[in-house]
């Protein structure tokens, strides 16, 4: 039994959470009372109209004066695309600012490198920063069948009985929330299964708005508790994850390439089908607000909650957090996973190639899905992920239709900070009315 | 997700407005910060006093009522906000006094119901769903006869308010800013312009403690310039208030609010010295 917080924290992985505003500096030191660097950039979420600014500073506490250079390296895909060098003579317990104004870039991201050499120091201090990221599109069309795509598997999923299970489990009930464990039958009749946790309360008629926590990869949903009042919260185990796991019970790796070769009976067809039996399920229940659904999860989970939106608009909310799986024809060469995993599944494949695989995963591209993602939706992304690079997430953010909002965390991986859990507490309880 | 503060804010600063009702009338101060869920009732019983024994003049000159005179005044009101939707708030409030004005040849008592006020709140907008905008119309409408309790005149209020909260050096703070214009109608009905600021801080993590400061004022003009130390009849005046309040919260269904405050400066208005316990009940959570 874990808090939401904690949750959410889980369902993001990959990285260490570093709790953190969105305008901390990049700060690199060797020791406490050594010689450090500061970079600020010129803007706070490094994100330009043209020319990038940054401001490198060096602190030298010690006794020694320092020479040396500062100097700045910009690439693209491995590309040099920039360069630029200051010199420096640092006085003995002494600080020095050094302006830097980049070269003119056109719309994109860009990895940027500062190093610092000098006398008793030398560092590096990589960064990404954007130009212009709203003009950014993927030059990769949606397929023109991938509406009647999922209008197919909806067809299929709607072919199957719910037979809709809900286990009261009294001995994880906390003192302010009883706790179900929910089940159902999904696509391909698959049982899947989740939590759900609601608030006690003495008005019996009482109806809840829902928050639907969607799994990150390979991650095992709990239960989610916690103070709030007025939430029912909702994990979802999809199949092949935490207590889902049945027919699908693959090693963590093959997951997300399990059955790729087969655009109709990929893994993830199925993975988002269960998410929308899941919206079925909200709407089989008296007691939980059918129209205050609030999709929410990070990686993965980000994914899923754009394509659960996308697809099933009786979600009223959408919170994606570093969503995997977007703009996928762009993603070879900018990310190691999930492409180099896919790759060695392809060489075990006799006559698959990386082109089959891409085609059919255009129908499961984030991007695609954003397109018609019309309910309100918030989105976090960080400069610095090495599995949803930020090109990619724009790519995806930018053609999505409704109303949006964009957090950009320029100093963090694959994960947001407790300023997007915060903003999206406050946003979902503002669409609900749950002033 | 945040809900026990930010109800708990919203609560305290209605409360805070409540209890600031000024003797004679009907000024709601920090109720109109926040938009409320719908279907929410609260409800807010409180007591007041005010007490004057001397005045600015129209030149703001402070001196002593004439023959020891001395002003006093009991109230209680009730006042109500149900959440209509999302953007709506139904708001009422319903005064009722005992004024008395005392001095070494007379004494003077009047009492009962004084304006009625209904109004509706409508949420404009907010900055990041942390501050919050919303514009309040109010209908005044009186339920007496007897000129020492009001103006006898029906009145119509446009009310802007700006709220929020936040953290400041480890404590979770909340304001309020508010201004509305009212007019009474009628051939010397006053137009006033009535104002409030609040500044608290929550003083422990569980929200139980509050305090909070205010600097809140009317300022009325009307043809009518006369001036009585009876406060409730005076159309031409202006007055600055600032007053401290501590509140308790005992239950999320309940809590208390005790308020004092003097006037800072006026013209043609007593200098008053007001206290008030209010009482929030939120029978439907």
């Amino acid at each position: 039994m874990v808090n939401r917080s904690n949750k959410i924290f889980l369902i993001l992985i990959c990285t260490v959470a570093v709790l953190s505003l969105q305008y901390h500096p990049a700060i690199a030191q060797d020791d406490e009372d050594g010689i450090s660097t500061v970079l600020t950039p010129g803007n706070k979420n490094a994100i330009f109209d043209s020319n990038a600014k940054y401001t490198f500073e060096v602190k030298n506490p010690t006794d020694a004066a320092q020479t040396g250079t500062v100097s700045y390296l910009i690439t693209q895909h491995g590309k040099k695309l920039g360069s630029g060098k200051q010199n420096v003579q640092l006085g003995k317990k002494s600080s020095q600012k050094y302006d830097f104004d980049l070269p003119a870039m056109k719309s994109g991201f860009y990895k940027v490198d500062f190093m610092v050499n000098i006398s008793d120091y030398d560092d590096t201090t990589r960064r990404v920063f954007g130009v212009k990221p709203e003009e950014i599109r993927s030059k990769y069309a949606k397929p023109a069948d991938f509406d009647a795509f999922w209008q197919k598997a909806k067809d299929d999923l709607a072919k199957v009985k719910p037979n809709f299970k809900v286990t009261p489990m009294p001995k994880m009930n906390t003192d302010n929330r009883k706790v179900f464990l929910i089940e159902m039958q999904s696509l391909d009749n698959y049982t899947i299964r989740g939590w759900m946790t609601v608030p006690i309360s003495k008005d019996k008629n009482r109806k809840f708005s829902v928050l639907l926590g969607l799994p990150g990869y390979q991650v095992n949903l709990l239960p989610i508790t916690g103070l709030d009042e007025d939430l029912a919260i909702i994990t979802l185990n999809v199949r092949g994850q935490g207590n889902s796991r049945g027919p699908i019970d693959t090693r963590r790796d093959e997951f997300i390439f399990y059955r790729v070769e087969d655009r109709d009976n990929y893994v993830m067809r199925g993975v988002i089908m269960d998410c929308i039996r899941l919206v079925d399920f909200v709407y089989a229940q008296p007691y939980l607000k059918h129209d205050n659904i609030l999709a929410s999860g990070g990686s993965m989970g980000g994914y899923l909650a754009i394509a659960t939106a996308s697809l099933d608009k009786r979600v009223n909310l959408c919170s994606a957090q570093n969503p995997i799986l977007c703009d996928v024809n762009n993603l070879d060469g900018e990310v190691t996973w999930p492409i180099n995993d896919i790759k060695k599944y392809i060489k075990t494949q006799p006559g698959l190639t990386f082109d089959k695989v891409l085609s059919n995963l255009n129908y499961y591209d984030g991007k695609n899905f954003a397109s018609n993602l019309k309910c309100s939706t918030i989105m976090g992304i960080g400069l610095l992920d090495p599995y949803a690079p930020p090109y990619n997430e724009y790519g995806t953010y930018n053609v999505i239709p409704g109303k949006k909002r964009l957090l950009v965390f320029k100093d963090l991986g694959h994960e947001v900070s407790q300023v997007y859990k915060d903003l999206e507490g406050r946003w979902m309880r503002d669409a609900f009315a749950l002033f | 997700m945040n809900l026990p503060k930010t109800t708990h804010l919203k609560y305290l600063l209605i409360a805070i407005g409540l209890v600031m009702l000024m003797p004679n009338s009907s000024y709601a101060g920090g109720a109109g910060g926040f938009p409320v869920r719908p279907k929410r009732l609260l409800l807010s019983p409180s007591f007041s006093y005010f007490y004057a024994n001397k005045g600015w003049d129209s030149l703001r000159h402070k001196t002593p009522f004439a023959d020891n005179g001395r002003f006093q005044s009991l109230g209680f009101s009730l006042y109500a906000e149900y959440g209509l939707s999302r953007k709506l708030t139904l708001v009422a409030l319903l005064p009722y006094v005992r004024n008395t004005y005392e001095d070494n040849t007379a004494k003077t008592v009047s009492s009962g119901f004084t304006d009625l006020e209904v109004g509706l709140r409508y949420y404009l907008a907010n900055i990041n769903y942390i501050y919050y905008f919303t514009i309040q119309g109010t209908f005044v409408q009186p339920l007496y006869t007897d000129l020492s309790l009001g103006y006898k005149q029906q009145g119509a209020e446009v009310k802007l308010a700006f709220a929020g909260s936040g953290k400041v050096l480890g404590k979770n703070y909340y304001f309020t800013v508010e201004n509305g214009v009212r007019q009474y109608f009628g051939s010397q009905g006053p137009l006033q312009d009535r104002y409030n600021g609040t500044f608290g801080l929550t003083l422990d993590r569980k929200f139980k403690h509050q305090i909070s400061a205010s600097i809140s004022g009317f300022y009325s003009t009307s043809s009518f310039t006369k001036f009585s130390p009876i406060q409730a009849t005076n159309k031409n005046f202006a007055f600055n208030q600032a007053s401290l309040t501590y509140g308790y919260t005992f239950s999320r269904r309940f809590s208390v609010f005790l308020s004092g405050g003097h006037f800072i400066n006026g013209r043609n208005t007593g200098d008053g010295t007001t206290a008030s316990a209010s009482f929030l009940f939120k029978p439907f959570r």
